[in-house]
Order: structure tokens, then sequence, then C-alpha cells
């Protein structure tokens, strides 16, 4: 064992003296993930919202659709969103193919099925007559999906670990429309890849990969505690009703 | 949308005709699969058992840890397998780098945790006078544990297949471990990724064609599965 030790020890330093290369990675991660997590937010809480309040024809086909999203493969994200974007695909005018932005999309849609999967879990998963209720009182479809969101909150930010934990995690599709430039576009993830093209430099390798490990039990570990801080919450909502 | 219909235009005819490159690749990502799947099946079900009905300390640490496991980033699993298993390393003399049975080892390590952690919940989830009432009637640690098996039957089998899709999609582990070799350790997802670097786009589709309608089975499957499982629980709350 004392290899694997070896370069542990070696890698401790270019993570305390801050490697710029590394810090760059740690960086891109960290955006990759607040914008693409958020994007899939917006889009996905009116549609999880829909399909686990609504009541419409097809609800179920569509939530089993939503669950079968969840095993999307990223790299066959990657691949169609590539020849979307590539110069003579339907969106090659824009120009951003191996860019950031490109890894943005990417990660938002790998993220997007865990948030429109697991919030209709999360509401069904509530006794069955809070919600009956609220709407016997006459609460609105805005009033009654506040209502829903705060309520399944614990299963919400689960989804939203899962969410997150993709978008840092997943290389597939980073690799392809990213392209994986160092220093661009490379997140933590995919530059810890990189390194393997080229019998990596291993006490980089080692660092980065303590660094990824590191960022997805911060990342985990943060939206844990706000998920667990739904207690006063419920129970001011309890004594007020 | 041009692009894409002149790359269909190439890609539909190499799944058609049956490519022997990409029949090779559909036969060993099968392999993986089923076999990484099965071993880590027959590993992880005694330690799903033994985390949902063992009654030790720390069980609930061990719980929490299985449960943990699932957000593995597989990039990080293959780095770690790369440490343990490159020529220095202690895993080195066995000369597993690069080859398929390291794919083999890296897939199976990767199917566990959805083995351990879902069938554990799903076994924990079983109405709970079921087991009491077994054990109170004398029932032996096997004769318990088949009993728990029968019971969450639906819910292991969902583990199993989510174990599959991630055999069947799983690219960082397999790139890093078996080095991507054209023709020889290469699944759908990593052969993706290789002909992109390449930049055959069209051959690049055609994996990933076969690759989601793969998918697309085993997700079917799993719907059939959920849909039936609402009858099971059904008729158990009449029986009761």
């Amino acid at each position: 064992m004392s290899y694997v030790w070896d370069q542990i020890r070696a890698a401790i330093p270019l993570i305390t003296h801050g490697n710029p290369y590394l810090m760059n990675l740690l960086w891109v991660s960290i955006r990759v993930a607040l914008i693409s997590t958020s994007a899939a937010l917006v889009i996905g809480l009116p549609l999880g919202l829909a399909l686990g309040l609504g009541r419409f024809r097809g609800r179920r086909t569509l939530q089993i659709l939503a669950n079968a999203s969840l095993a999307l493969p990223s790299v066959v994200v990657g691949i169609a969103l590539l020849l979307l974007l590539l110069p003579g695909g339907a969106f090659g005018s824009l120009q951003i193919e191996f860019t950031l932005p490109a890894v943005y999309i990417a990660q938002a849609i790998l993220a997007l099925p865990y948030i429109v999967a697991l919030t209709p879990a999360a509401i069904q998963g509530l006794p069955p007559g809070l919600l009956a209720q609220a709407r016997a009182l006459g609460a609105g479809r805005v009033q009654l999906s506040l209502l829903a969101l705060r309520e399944a909150k614990i299963g919400l930010l689960a989804a939203v670990i899962a969410a997150a934990g993709a978008t840092i995690a997943e290389v597939g599709a980073v690799v392809i429309i990213g392209g994986n430039f160092e220093g661009q576009d490379q997140t933590l993830a995919s530059g810890l890849m990189d390194q393997f093209n080229y019998t990596g430099h291993q006490p980089l390798v080692t660092a980065i990969a303590i660094m990824l490990l590191a960022l997805i039990l911060a990342m985990a570990g943060v939206l844990t505690v706000i998920q667990q801080r739904t207690g006063g919450i419920r129970l001011r909502f309890r004594t007020a009703a | 949308m041009h692009l894409i219909w002149e790359e269909l235009r190439v890609a539909v005819p190499l799944i058609w005709h049956g490519n022997p490159y990409l029949l090779s690749i559909i036969w060993f990502t099968l392999k993986v699969a089923a076999v990484a799947t099965a071993i880590a099946t027959v590993i992880g079900l005694p330690i799903a058992l033994a985390l949902a009905l063992g009654r030790f300390p720390g069980r609930q640490f061990l719980r929490m840890l299985a449960n943990a496991s699932l957000v593995l980033p597989p990039v990080l699993v293959g780095a770690i397998l790369y440490l343990l298993m490159t020529v220095q390393a202690p895993l080195g003399p066995l000369r597993l780098i690069w080859t398929r049975e390291a794919v083999f080892i890296a897939q199976t390590i990767l199917a566990l945790p959805f083995i351990v952690a879902l069938s554990a919940a799903a076994i924990q989830a079983l109405p709970e006078g079921l087991l009491s009432q077994a054990r109170l009637l004398g029932a032996g640690r096997r004769q318990l544990s088949i009993l728990a098996l029968r019971e969450a039957r639906i819910g292991v089998i969902a583990a199993v297949i989510a174990a599959l899709g991630t055999s069947l999609s799983e690219v960082a582990a397999v790139t890093i471990i078996g080095g991507n070799i054209y023709g020889y350790d290469q699944t759908l997802a990593s052969a993706t990724l290789f002909e992109v670097d390449g930049a055959h786009y069209a051959d690049a589709l055609a994996i990933a064609i076969v690759l989601i309608v793969m998918i697309l089975i085993l997700m079917c499957a799993l719907g059939l599965l959920q849909q039936q499982s609402d009858g099971i629980r059904m008729r158990f709350r009449s029986a009761t």
C-alpha cells in the first residue's frame, strides 16, 4: 500500500498550495454545478409540479417516461447535442460547440430528469389529506404548488442533491460537447479523465480525485443541512392551520 | 436540423446491415452488463440482507454509507482502481490494467451500490409486522432472508435493472481502466466517446442509437414492473 500512500502524500501539497490548474478545474466545476442545477430547477420544477399535482389524462404515462429519462446515458446526450450545435446543425449559428456554455446546457439536460422525476415522487409521498384539504379550502394553483413544495422539501432537496451530483460527476457529455479543453471547459471530473490520456502525472490524478470527492461531499453536506432544517417550517404550518 | 439528418442517413444503415464492429461492441457490452450485474447481485444481496435485517451496532451508519456510495462519481472509481492497478501499485503484478477483466471489475464495483442500497431499502419498506412475525414464529436466518427477498422482489428486481442500466451507459471508469481500446474492450458508451474523438460522428450516432434503444427496453421492463407492483400491493392489502 506504500505506493498509494506516496501518491496521496505527493498530492496534498498540490492542493494546499493552490496549484492554478487545479483551482481552475474546481472553479469550472462549481460554476457548472450552480448554473446547470439552477437551470434544471427553473425548467424542471414546473414540470415536476404538473406531474405531481396535475389531474390530466396521460399523467401516469408521462411519469413513467420521466422515470425512464433518469437512465439517459450521458454520451447519448453529448452526441445529440453536438450534432445540434456543430456548424450545419440546427443551432450551429450560435457557435457554442466546444465551449463552457455548451457544457452548461449538457449538464442541465442531464440534471433535469432528477428534478422532473423525483419532485412528483416527493409530492405523492405527502400525507394524502394535506393537499386535498388545501384544495377544498380554495387554494389556487400557485398556493397549492407553494404548499406542496414546502411540505415536500425533504424529497425535493434529495432531488437537488442527485441533480447537482450528476452535474459534478458526469463526464460523458462534458467531454463530447466541451471537447475537454484544459483551462476552458474542463471540470474536475473531465480533467481527471483527461489525465489518463497521456498516462498521467500521477500526483495530479490523486489531487484531482481528492478534490472531486471533497466537492461532492461538500455539496451533499450543505444541501443535507438545508434539507434537515424543514422541521421548524412544517411545525409552524401545522399549528397555523 | 440538416446535420443530424445527414448523419442519421449514414448511421441507420450501419445498424441495419449489422456492421461487424458494431455487433462486436454490442456483444461485449451485453456481456459486461450481464456478468457485472450478476456478480454484483451475488455479492450485494447478502450485504443488503445484513443491512436491512441485521441488528448489529453501527448498521445505521453502514446504511448511510451504502446510500452515499450511490453518488460516488464513476470517474473517481476509475481513478482509484487505476491507482491500485497500475504497474507499480499493489495490484500491479496482476497486470489487469487496460484489459477486459479490468472492465468487468470496474463495472461490478459500480453496479454494487445499486444492488446493496436499493435492495436494502426495498426490504426495509416491507410491512413492519411481516418479518417480526416470521421471527416470532421461529424463522431462522436463512428462512427470514428468503422470505424478505421474496416479499421485496419487485424492489430487488428494480435494483438489478438499475445496476444493468449503469453497466450499459457508464463511460468514465471503463475508459480509464480499460483504455478504450478499439475492438478489444470497448462498450457502447466508451465506443461513442472514441468515435467522437475521431470526429466519426455517423459511427458515434449509430452506437448511441443502439445504446439508447437498449436503455429504453430496460426502462420499459422497469415501467411494467412498477405497474405490476401496484397490483401486487393491492392484493397483499386485501389479503390481510
